[in-house]
């Protein structure tokens, strides 16, 4: 008997290789818990999608009011890296989705191998970007030295943007397009490290047989997370890098 | 319990976390092979020329991808309600933002008398409308 008089809710492992799931004590049943678990994490990624969206709001009323500066610092951008990244994106967020399919049917061996496969995509993905960001930084678009030098209110010289090779000269405002584009792959970047870390820390879960066809809770949310990463790059890409 | 070629269902057990659509590998594969040619689609649709329609275009394929995401990657189309109501919602706040905000940028008289959106760092500047626009 718990403190508050009820039996502690055990969900029994389907195997010698699984450990079974206790229930925590403020759940009556485990459906509770999971219904709980999942509402709560569709709230948060509701305000995952708000804090994209402010970014999204601002690239369309600049790009609304300076049309030219985005068409001009979109072909500075690497159309076929950011392709590249959409297509390892999307085949991670599958292997993520057979993840979560192999801990709901308890393949403990594929729940690792589908989980290990989604982290390499992660790094993939951030090494690309990586290379993106170094080519940014080479041109001046984005140097990233003087990231946070302040703003010249004499000269009104941007520290950080010095656009060397003067590919930005016709338009105006070109630092616009850089600070989107580098605030919203920034942030997103972030999430998919984020992203990467957590799904680490499920196969640390799942190599100890946390997770199986009757408790598969945290792997689900984690993939949840994975795909809302996959989403967001979903309007990213051609947002950015093929600025229409 | 209607059971489709593609589906299964976890936990037949008595104590669980409940029952869960299990998706099939070949739906998931499929969903995959639908996101990368639609992918495809977008940057082969970036490269003609549409005009304004080229947003409206890259747009609605960014949504049909996010759509194919939300339902079979993330288990929408088997959620409950409540959570579909949820994230769902949150889209419909992030439209009223988006649609507001681009409203007003889009009616806005740039005539001279109103210098609202002269840019704070170079004040030579003038908006593109103010040279291109010249009706009433």
């Amino acid at each position: 008997m718990s403190h508050d008089g009820h039996h502690a809710v055990v969900i029994p492992a389907p195997g010698p290789e699984f450990q079974p799931h206790t229930v925590a004590h403020h759940f009556d049943t485990p459906v509770q818990e999971f219904q709980s678990a999942k509402l709560g994490f569709w709230l948060f990624l509701a305000t995952e999608i708000l804090l994209f969206g402010g970014l999204f709001a601002a690239y369309f009323y600049f790009h609304e009011m300076y049309p030219e500066t985005f068409r001009l610092g979109g072909k500075q951008l690497d159309w076929q890296l950011g392709a590249l990244n959409t297509a390892v994106l999307l085949a991670s967020s599958w292997t993520m989705a057979m993840g979560v399919r192999a801990a709901q049917t308890s393949q403990k061996k594929l729940l690792l191998r589908y989980c290990g496969l989604t982290v390499l995509g992660a790094l993939i993905f951030m090494a690309v970007k990586f290379v993106e960001y170094s080519a940014k930084d080479a041109h001046g678009f984005v140097v990233f030295a003087d990231l946070f030098a302040p703003y010249d209110t004499a000269t009104g010289q941007i520290p950080w943007f010095q656009d060397y090779d003067g590919h930005m000269a016709g338009v105006p405002h070109g630092h616009l397009f850089f600070a989107i584009y580098l605030t919203m792959t920034a942030i997103h970047g972030l999430h998919v490290l984020i992203g990467a870390g957590l799904i680490l820390w499920i196969m640390k879960g799942a190599a100890k047989g946390r997770f199986h066809a009757g408790y598969y809770l945290p792997v689900d949310l984690v993939g949840l997370y994975w795909h809302l990463v996959d989403l967001i790059w979903i309007f990213l890409f051609p947002l950015l890098y093929l600025v229409p | 319990m209607t059971v489709h070629d593609h589906d299964a269902h976890a936990g037949s057990g008595a104590l669980q976390m409940g029952h869960h659509h299990v998706s099939s590998a070949a739906l998931f594969a499929k969903v995959l092979v639908a996101l990368l040619i639609l992918t495809a689609i977008t940057v082969g649709a970036s490269r003609i020329h549409f005009g304004a329609a080229n947003m409206l275009i890259a747009m609605f394929l960014a949504c049909v991808k996010a759509s194919l995401v939300m339902a079979f990657f993330m288990h929408l189309k088997w959620d409950t309600a409540i959570n579909k109501i949820v994230f769902f919602g949150s889209f419909l706040f992030l439209s009223l933002l988006i649609v507001f905000t681009i409203a007003d940028q889009t009616t806005r008289r740039m005539d001279g008398k109103w210098h609202v959106q002269k840019s704070p760092v170079q004040y030579e500047w003038v908006h593109p409308r103010l040279l291109t626009d010249k009706k009433d």
